[in-house]
Order: C-alpha cells, then structure tokens, then sequence
C-alpha cells in the first residue's frame, strides 16, 4: 500500500475518548513535499488527528504511515511538531529554550548552535535571544514555537494552526517560511481554521467534521468539483432581492462584493440579466467557490454550525 | 541515554541558577550558623551586667550565710550578684520598700526568706523578669547551699570542712567513638536535631521543587512538546535526576560547610564545644538526603502529574508528606533509646528510614549490618514507586480537566 510519494499516509484511523469518536474511520494522503491543510470547526478532530500522526496518542483502529514507515518513536526525530496550546518554559532563555528543543530531538548541539541565528533574525527574534519567554509578545511566543519546531531539520512538519495570533507581517514572515520548507522538499501539514490562509498556502486539504471526513483532495480539485456555478458580484443598489431569485441557491455577502452560488442546471447569465436591469453592477465574475464556501456549506449540510 | 541528558542538564541548570537556590545554600550555612551561634553569644553578653539583689530574711538567721554565697557566684570570673543593702524595720515595712526600689529599676530583684527558710527549705524571689533562667538557676543554687552550709554548721560541722562536704559532682559526658574519645556537653544532641530537620525540610523541600516542575510543564503545555520528542518515561527519569543532582549540589557545599566547620570550627559554637561529625556521618548524611529524595520524589511527581494546578495539588500532597512528618515526630523515641528494638524496626522502615535510620547514625554507630540494610530495602522501595510513579506520570501528563481520584491513579499504574 505504502507508495514512496507519500511522506503522510492515515488508513481508516478511528480514535475514542470515553465512548465517543474523536475521530473515525479516517483516512487521507500527504504527498512529500506538499503542504496539507486539515481543515474542520471547533472540536472536529483536527488536534486529535495531529496527535496521533505524531505519536502522541495511538489509533485505537487503522494504521498511520510516515515516510513508509508505522507511526512510532522512531521517527520522532525526522518530525517537527507544533501544538495549538503553545508550549515554551516561561522562565527559560529564549536561545536557551530552542537549543533544548532542538537537542531532545536528537540534533547536534553544535549543528543547532549554528543554525539558530538565522532563524531568530528571520523571525525578528535576534535581539532577543536572551530574553525570557514570559517576556515576550503572544507573537514573538509563536515564532519562537515555529523555530523550536523547524531547528532541528525535520522532514515532516506537523503544525497545529500555526498563524493564529500573528498580526499580518507575521502571517507574511510565516507564510513564507512555510513555503520555503516545503520547497526545501519537507512535507507539512497543518490545521487551520484561516480558510484564506489554506486556500493561498495548501496544495491539498481535507476536511474533518465531527471526527469523519467531508471531502479531500488536492485544492485546485476540490474546487473543480464544485463546478462553475459560484459567481462574484459587486455593485451599487439595493442587492436584498438576488436572495430571492430563481436558480440562486445561496447568497454570501463579503460587504464590497456577494459571493452567489447558483443551483445546479441554473444560467447564471438570467441572473446578471436581473442584476444589471435593477442595480449599476461594476463586476460579474464567474469563479471557483472559494473553500470558505465549500467549508461552511458542507458542514452546515452536515448539520454542525460552521463557526470558522 | 543521548535524550536523557539534555533533559537532566535543562533541570540542573534552571534550578541551580535560580536566586532561591543560591540563597538557600549559601546563606543557609550561615543562617544555620548564626541562629546556633547568636544566642550564645547574646546570652555571653548580657551576663556582663550582674543582677543587683536584697535579700529579705524573716527568719533572723541566714542573711549572713545567703549575702555571703551570693556574693561568692561568679561566672566567667566576674560576680554574677550584688547584694544591696535591705534597709531595717518590720518585714511588711522593708517588703514595700523593696518592691518599689525594683519597680523604679534601682534593683533587679529582692530574695525573701520566710521564717521558717530553714527547715522547709523555701524561699521566694521577687524580680521583674523571673524567666532569666541561668540567673535564677545559680541563685538557686547559692541559696541552697547557704541553706545545706547552715544545717550542717547546726549538726556541728566546723566551717572550715564545709566546703570539702559541699563539693559538686561534675559529670563529664564522653562520647566513645571509633576515632577515640571525646567530652561532649550536650552538643551532639542538638547536631543531631539539627541534621535530621535538615534532612527532612530538603527532602519535602526538594520534592516539592520536583512536583511544581512537573505542574508548570504540564500547565504551560511545554509537556506535549516535549513528549513529541522524548518519551515520559525518559523524561520523569530526566527530571528526578536533574533535580536531584541539584539537590546533591545543595548538600555537598552544606556537608563541606559541616567539615569545615569541624575542623576549624567556631569557639562560640555551642558553648566552645564543637560536637564531632565523623567522615562516616556526613557521607549517611548525604546518603539518606538521596534516598530520601528519590523515595519522596517519585510521590511528590506523580502527585504533580495528576493535578493541573499548585492548588489543586495541596490536598494531594498532604498523603504523601505525611509519613515524613510521621517519621519527624518519632524521633524523640528513637534518640532516647536509638539501640532498642523499636527503634532499630521503625529505623528499617524505607519510609522512615532517611530520618530515623540516620538520626541513629548520628546518635552512635549503629551495627554496618542494618545501615546496609536499610539503604538495600530503600533502594527496593525506590524503584517499585518509581515504577508505578512513571506510569501515573506518563498518563496524568496528557490528562487535563477533573483532578484524578486515588482509583483512578492506581488504575494509571495498572495499565500497561
């Protein structure tokens, strides 16, 4: 089963706490070198899935593969893992702190000595380093984490919704850094509830609700699949009554522009018709549903409420 | 091995550099010093001003006798008493006028000898402060010895053999050791106490530091990070040495400390005697610090690994300390008597054993036999808890939420 392009392999993992499915019957794929996003609400099972690809929890049904091998403490080293719930000793030194990191997996002090100046002064962290963690912005904390994660060379990068809390260079600086791994040839998968964030970053996601799989596939794919049905629509006017045409089956206002999606079979130009004739339209796009669409509209149908 | 010492060296590390450690052992010697050495030093010095005394004497025959031995007591070669004049008239008379000379300051005290001070043998000091205990003991002593002098002088003893009839007996205390003899006035008594309070406050004091690391690792979370990389097992192994060692290091500059002081030791110190600490006490003293800590450490971490906050941790902890306290408080039994058969069983107890088992060592040597022993039977009971701690450990540090109950932590130990 195990393909050599797979760096991330689940077959049908199922995980309960107290009599409930944490996750169940789970399966996906993560080529080498692409970048994963597991996306789901609140409580979907997306940490618990994280946990249990790095070891941290075992499956109770299904089988974990990475980099061709089962899940286990073997590859802990060749895995660099950042949780949700931020996790630095407070009262450590920064430097201090990420040397250890890096040294319990197994890196070479002198190795990691000299690796980590580059990565403070990316991360805005240089002066810095000799700084107490508690002394340190929430930002500044997740960047550290990032480094804490990365110093120690990993090939697979596990990432527990990495950009939350970063302002928007941040997001910028870590966005890049992201890619920059995956470039390198690392493989990394993360959890995010930033559907922007997914959509610019991911080549591939799969979408978790209630512990089961809604859909997956590579991001350009998932989309197709959902056709050329969604249409952007800006304009000058009263738009309340597009809600209420024929053919429309849903309307997201992003207050400069409305997303619409259409029903199946129905002409989208009708209802540019309709538009122009009522309201002065100044763009009419047809596009890809973006995955904030596809997200919220497959876990409503599945009957959860979508708080992304 | 190459992933415990990382974690061993982060412990040792945080924890040496920290100022309550520096604190704690540098200024503790001194402390320790300074509270054996001040109150000596302190009492030295206020006995230079000698106590100014009347003596009352409604029974018409001792004040002679009574002025005479007060005059004579001196210590350290200066004269403890002066005894003021009393004055004449009726004793009611005299009485108050004594009594107002000691509450305007102009005397210290005044002694009143009933009329029958002679053959009740009683007599009443009336003072201001009367819990100057060395004072009043060598007043008391005078008085009766004034007293004896003046019966036996009555039976027809000439006065010039009373004194070789009155000679008190002085005991000297010789404490036989393997490297000889040596005179001992009370002082490896109190060295004792002091080295088993010691014992017990750095080994509670040590698992303490051990169970809040483990709290604030699990609190911020840092744990999951670490486990990712670490097992549990090898990180609660990581953690009780390096915290140990940090404890060890404490002990080793407190033990030299001891040496030191045993062999250039302080002429203040306990009334100019310094009570011997052998070589063979100060390495047990070490040794029982280890045993203690590791036996008591294993507690106080699976405590820290159940619980998610100190607070949470107070009524969990208190199970744990309590043989320590137990332990703590047998030890008037076991220093009274360290060779009979309970002490030497409690002494064998693991439990007891960094205490008790040390408290006789400091009290005399107890057979080679049962001090192996008893670090062979700790030893045993140190690896079953830290076994089972371990496991608690390593299940408790992913667990958050409801404060475990004492099943479900056993149940913890159960699981594979």
């Amino acid at each position: 089963m195990s393909s050599p392009r797979d760096a991330i392999r689940l077959n049908h993992v199922s995980k309960a706490f107290a009599g409930r499915w944490a996750v169940r019957d789970l399966s996906f794929s993560v080529p080498r070198g692409s970048i994963f996003g597991l996306l789901g609400p609140n409580g979907a099972g997306k940490t618990t899935t994280l946990r249990m690809v790095m070891d941290i929890l075992a499956p109770d049904e299904g089988s974990i593969e990475i980099l061709g091998e089962p899940a286990g403490p073997s590859l802990r080293d060749r895995i660099g893992y950042m949780p949700e719930e931020r996790g630095l000793y407070p009262r450590m030194v920064l430097e201090e702190q990420l040397l250890f990191m890096a040294e319990i997996k197994g890196a070479n002090r002198a190795e990691a000595v000299r690796r980590l100046p580059s990565w403070l002064d990316r991360m805005g962290l240089g002066e810095r380093r000799r700084s107490k963690v508690n002394e340190l912005s929430k930002g500044m904390q997740q960047k550290a984490q990032f480094i804490a994660t990365v110093l120690h060379d990993p090939d697979v990068l596990i990432l527990d919704e990495p950009m939350s809390g970063l302002d928007p260079v941040g997001t910028d600086v870590m966005r890049g850094a992201l890619l920059e791994m995956s470039r390198e040839g690392k493989t990394l998968i993360l959890s995010s509830h930033q559907m922007e964030t997914v959509e610019r970053l991911c080549d591939g996601i799969a979408l978790i609700h209630r512990g089961e799989k809604l859909l997956d596939g590579a991001v350009s794919e998932v989309k197709r699949r959902y056709g050329k049905n969604t249409l952007v629509l800006a304009y000058e006017g009263d738009g309340a009554f597009i809600a209420g045409l024929d053919g429309v089956a849903k309307v997201t206002d992003f207050g400069r522009h409305v997303e619409v999606r259409m029903a199946d079979g129905a002409d989208p130009q009708t209802l540019l018709r309709e538009a122009a004739a009522r309201l002065r339209v100044s763009r009419f796009e047809i596009v890809e549903p973006s995955l904030h669409e596809i997200f919220v509209e497959q876990v409503t149908a599945h009957g959860g409420s979508a708080a992304a | 091995m190459s992933r415990l010492w990382p974690v061993v060296r982060r412990e040792y590390l945080e924890r040496v550099r920290s100022k309550a450690f520096v604190i704690g052992t540098i200024l503790g010697p001194a402390l320790m010093a300074a509270f054996t050495v001040l109150p000596g030093l302190v009492m030295a010095k206020q006995r230079g001003k000698p106590l100014r005394i009347a003596v009352l004497d409604a029974s018409g025959s001792l004040r002679g006798p009574v002025e005479a031995a007060l005059g004579d007591r001196k210590t350290g070669g200066d004269h403890r008493f002066v005894v003021e004049d009393a004055g004449t008239g009726p004793v009611d008379e005299i009485r108050t006028r004594l009594r107002q000379r000691v509450l305007d300051g102009s005397l210290d005290g005044y002694l009143y000898l009933p009329p029958d001070a002679l053959q009740a043998s009683v007599a009443e000091y009336h003072g201001k402060n009367v819990s100057n205990v060395m004072d009043l003991g060598l007043l008391d002593k005078a008085v009766e010895d004034a007293l004896i002098g003046r019966r036996l002088a009555v039976q027809g003893l000439p006065a010039d053999k009373l004194k070789d009839v009155m000679r008190r007996l002085d005991l000297r205390r010789m404490r036989v050791s393997a490297s000889g003899e040596r005179e001992d006035r009370g002082g490896s008594f109190f060295l004792s106490m002091i080295l088993m309070m010691i014992l017990y406050t750095t080994v509670a004091m040590w698992g303490a530091a051990l169970m809040n690391g483990v709290i604030e690792e699990k609190a911020n979370r840092v744990v999951e990070v670490v486990v990712s990389s670490v097992s549990p097992t090898r990180l609660f192994a990581g953690k009780l040495l390096g915290v140990g060692a940090a404890g060890l290091t404490q002990f080793l500059v407190w033990a030299g400390f001891m040496a030191g002081l045993a062999l250039f030791g302080g002429a203040a110190f306990l009334g100019g005697q310094i009570p011997e600490v052998s070589p063979l006490v100060l390495v047990l003293f070490v040794v029982y610090f280890l045993l203690g800590y590791f036996l008591y450490g294993a507690l106080y971490a699976a405590v820290g690994a159940a619980v998610n906050s100190q607070q949470e941790a107070q009524s969990l902890v208190f199970p744990v300390m309590l043989p320590l306290i137990a332990g703590v408080m047998l030890f008037p039994a076991v220093l009274n008597s360290p060779d009979s058969v309970l002490s030497t069983t409690l002494s064998l107890i693991p439990f007891w054993t960094p205490i008790l088992m040390f408290l006789r060592v400091s009290a005399l040597t107890p057979p080679t036999w049962q001090i192996v022993l008893s670090i062979v039977l700790t030893l045993a009971t140190i690896l079953v808890l830290n076994w089972a701690a371990a496991r608690v450990y390593r299940v408790g540090i992913l667990m958050y939420g409801k404060r475990p109950t004492f099943p479900e932590i056993l149940r913890w130990v159960r699981t594979p």
